[in-house]
């Protein structure tokens, strides 16, 4: 750029400065006369990654699927007893000829077009056919599926099936008019299954409560109420439903940092993501705000190798799971905001739970602790260098704990998640490792990455011990059979621990085919009583889900185990001002 | 050595480094440790059941089958589907891909620009006070945290004052009102753009100054410089025509490779304002063992940086011959 004196300059001129902040004042001031008031905006931590309802498999997916597809059955959101949603009634089983008549409510899809028992047997047929991964295992056992007229569906099992009703039964139900061609197009490639999971879903045809507006993907994705739904001013388990919303809008967040302050800022109305405990003291001040804490169906728990010594010692298991105090943990850790475990069943599940399982160490003291482990491993055989407690039962620190055949026992990691992908089991993983020091034990917790973590565990079977969880365990007990099941003892099979045991195996049969709940019931408890008492899994812990709303815009939400992000909120949110 | 050969010389080296890339990213992926079979597969179906899916979802091939796949779809231009999207990465790219050059060139040209005047400033005043604070200033910046700036701008630009929005690339409420002005959504980007750009300009604004400035420092001491001063040449014009251009020079490899890099996005600034581009999904695709689209976004990035070094390398032979003999 050439001046009046001849002179030649870089750029950066002053006009283009004023030039640029006058933009950005009409920028800012543009943007700001919008104001979709009458819209739930939703924060989410990370973007789904598809609506295409068989491919699935991340937590924010699901979550708009579920508000889009819809099963047969749900929980009710206070006794979590099964109650019909999309069906009519309860399912009638005939022992006689192993069959389930099921018949639906009067429904439309968001199209318009009726829901009938043809979809249903559809949705069956379509898992059945291209063995869906994660569905099929729940329909593999289905013989026949009937439709003697378009509201009644009637399944034939193979063989009587406990996990049909709670599992089968709860599988999101699609439309034939959609999927079919979709189906057909798949079989007709060299791999059907891929070509079915790799069809673009662009506008799922559900008959939820919402159906999709509009998927900016990267930036928001927009539900709109659907007219159809079949819930729409109907009472289901003693609630009037909605939607009562018209919009639902779907921000995303790459923090929960910058979601917070979104939610203060008034950005959001509601944080569908569990917090951690630190922001509740912040969030309580601001009255615009409301927190919701309840319950999670999840297990934490530290696992042992049994597949080699020295944790296939079931005494040291014992002594272990002695010292850990979980109290402890849930204090310290969770900073209160969760409860102990002490059988693989949470407590909430107050059905299945077996409350009379062994509680390690439970409600003794640090150095009684110390001293209970200490006489368990004396009594097998384990000795000190220094011992944990001296000839005058005083409790100090130990050194060199060895083995019953007299070697020293080698050093060992416990395997946890890293910090950033979940800091409360890597510091509980910390405390462990100081607590088995305590007892002589050369323990190391070791965060991996979570992936790597997994391999090591899963497929490799190559760890001494780990801590991991489930975050989302199914109210069906049928996973007490599935972690410990020898048969499940293979790479990538959900036996991690390599627990084997013949009588357990026996319990756990006999557990997949019991139809008669009380039954079950008795042979799930004896399932969690041999587990506890061998100790492949220890329980640990259960953090509370804690989530937050503004609550000046919106009202009405359910809480429910596993928190407010639940069905039965959306179709129950409704304005303030409409109260 | 003509310039055609020396063209076609690095042409030929950058093919080489780019196939040796693709073979060494081929190898990382199979070796780093995650399982991408536990996430699609229920490990409670029977061994025929689960060999059935895997084999369905391709993930059961031979490492050279896989290879000789991965090569063929390089060269088709067909990266594969990605296991969670399933859609085609290239359509994932490219969708992503306009969004981090929008953010990230336009940091890199606006940081350059005002690195090249306060480094030619600095140089200028030096060893004054407006040297030293400018230098300071300069390599504080340079070494701040960038998610903690980020954070920082967020807090303070975002919710304390209320300025900008704070985060993401647009706002819904804008795009889902019907009758809205491309105009308005247009500056609904800008908006939304200001503060991770300022963020990314202050973080690298001071390595742009730092090399103008010692280069300028280096430029002054030239004869050229003296020659103007004796024709009796005002300060201002010695040092916006002589000196300043000829300084800007070493700059070009900097900026170059600075555009080059910007693809790749980053990811921690992606992650912190959720803006939606690249960076993002080459940590997603990583974490979660998306082979074919983690592949693809290093590719790209691979592949554009060795072109940015060949045009870097072409624009020095140009500028100055006596590179290429």
């Amino acid at each position: 750029m050439i001046n009046r004196q001849g002179e030649h300059h870089l750029p950066v001129p002053q006009w283009a400065v004023l030039g640029f902040c006058l933009l950005l004042a009409f920028t800012i001031a543009s943007c700001r006369q919008f104001d979709a008031s009458d819209y739930l905006r939703i924060g989410l931590i990370a973007e789904p990654k598809t609506l295409h309802v068989w491919l699935a498999s991340d937590r924010n997916s699901r979550k708009i699927l579920s508000l889009i597809y819809q099963p047969l059955y749900t929980r009710d959101p206070v006794t979590l007893e099964q109650v019909p949603w999309l069906a009519a009634d309860k399912p009638v089983y005939d022992p006689e000829n192993i069959s389930y008549t099921i018949k639906l409510r009067p429904a439309r899809w968001s199209d318009g077009s009726e829901v009938t028992s043809d979809d249903v047997a559809f949705t069956g047929q379509l898992i059945k056919s291209f063995k869906i991964p994660r569905r099929y295992s729940r329909w593999k056992f289905i013989k026949k599926i009937a439709t003697p007229d378009k509201r009644t569906v009637v399944f034939y099992l193979k063989s009587p099936q406990a996990i049909f009703t709670t599992r089968t039964l709860t599988t999101p139900i699609v439309p034939r008019k959609q999927w079919q061609p979709i189906a057909e197009a798949a079989r007709k490639k060299e791999k059907p299954l891929a070509a079915l999971l790799n069809h673009p879903i662009y506008h799922p045809l559900g008959c939820g409560p919402f159906v999709l507006k509009e998927w900016r993907q990267g930036t928001y994705l927009h539900l709109r109420k659907n007219p159809y739904f079949f819930g729409s001013h109907t009472k289901i388990a003693g609630r009037v439903l909605g939607p009562y919303i018209n919009d639902l809008l779907f921000k995303i967040y790459g923090t929960s940092d910058v979601a917070i302050l979104a939610l203060k800022k008034g950005t959001i109305d509601m944080f569908w993501w569990p917090l951690q405990p630190g922001y509740i003291k912040d969030l309580s001040k601001d009255p615009h705000i409301q927190l919701f804490i309840n319950q999670k169906s999840a297990l934490y728990f530290m696992g042992f190798n049994l597949r080699r010594p020295p944790f296939n010692d079931v005494k040291l298991r014992q002594a272990l799971a002695t010292i850990i105090d979980k109290k402890f943990i849930t204090h310290r850790i969770l900073q209160g905001q969760g409860v102990p475990m002490y059988s693989i069943v949470p407590a909430e599940n107050r059905f299945w739970c077996c409350d009379t399982v062994a509680r390690y160490g439970d409600g003794l003291s640090r150095e009684n602790r110390i001293k209970k482990a200490y006489k368990i491993l004396t009594g097998a055989g384990y000795t000190w260098d220094v011992p944990p407690v001296d000839s005058d039962g005083n409790v100090g620190p130990a050194r060199g704990l060895r083995l019953p055949d007299g070697n020293l026992m080698d050093r060992f990691t416990i395997l946890t998640p890293p910090a950033d992908y979940d800091p409360l089991r890597a510091m509980s993983g910390m405390m462990i490792q100081q607590w088995f020091r305590a007892m002589g034990m050369p323990a190391y917790a070791r965060p991996m990455a979570f992936g790597a973590l997994l391999n090591k565990i899963k497929t490799e079977h190559d760890f001494d011990t780990f801590i991991l969880g489930y975050g989302n365990l199914s109210l069906d007990p049928d996973y007490v059979r599935v972690f410990f099941y020898s048969k499940n003892d293979k790479p990538r099979g959900w036996n991690m621990s390599g627990y084997h045991n013949s009588d357990f195996d026996k319990i756990a049969r006999a557990s997949r085919s019991a139809m008669i709940p009380t039954e079950r019931q008795k042979l799930i408890y004896r399932m969690q009583e041999l587990v506890i008492a061998a100790v492949p899994y220890l329980p640990l812990y259960k953090p509370s889900v804690i989530e937050a709303v503004r609550n000046e815009r919106f009202t009405g939400w359910v809480n429910m185990l596993e928190g407010i992000g639940n069905i039965w909120s959306f179709c129950e949110v409704k304005p303030v001002t409409a109260d | 050595m003509g310039m055609r050969k020396y063209i076609l010389r690095r042409m030929v080296g950058v093919i080489v480094v780019f196939f040796i890339i693709l073979t060494a990213l081929f190898i990382l992926f199979r070796l780093a440790p995650g399982d991408p079979v536990s996430r699609m597969v229920d490990p409670s179906l029977t061994p025929e059941d689960a060999a059935y899916l895997i084999d369905q979802l391709g993930l059961n091939q031979p490492l050279g089958i896989q290879y000789i796949y991965y090569l063929k779809n390089v060269f088709t231009g067909f990266m594969g589907i990605s296991f969670h999207y399933g859609q085609p990465v290239t359509e994932i790219i490219l969708d992503r891909l306009p969004n981090t050059i929008y953010l990230f060139t336009t940091s890199v040209i606006l940081s350059a620009l005002l690195g090249i005047f306060m480094g030619k400033i600095a140089a200028w005043h030096r060893e004054t006070k407006i040297d030293s604070v400018m230098t300071i200033v300069a390599l504080f910046c340079h070494t701040l945290f960038l998610p903690w700036l980020a954070l920082i701008m967020i807090w303070f630009f975002g919710y304390r004052v209320g300025w900008f929005p704070l985060s993401g690339m647009i706002s819904p409420e804008v795009w889902v009102t019907p009758g809205t002005s491309s105009i308005i959504k247009f500056l609904d980007v800008l908006h939304h753009m200001a503060l991770p750009l300022l963020t990314l300009m202050i973080i690298h604004y001071g390595s742009y100054l730092l090399i103008m400035r010692s280069s300028m420092l280096d430029t002054l001491n030239e004869d050229y410089i003296i020659t103007a001063r004796a024709k009796g040449l005002d300060e201002k014009s010695i040092r916006d025509h002589h000196a300043a251009p000829n300084a800007a020079l070493p700059l070009v490899t900097s900026v170059g490779l600075s555009l080059a890099f910007s693809i790749n996005g980053g990811a921690l600034t992606e992650t912190v304002f959720t803006w939606p581009g690249i960076g993002r999904e080459l940590v997603f695709a990583v974490s979660s063992n998306d082979y074919p689209l983690a592949q693809a976004c290093f590719l790209l990035i691979a592949g554009v940086v060795l072109m940015a070094n060949l045009v870097v390398d072409v624009m020095y032979a140009y500028l100055d011959p006596r590179i290429r003999y």
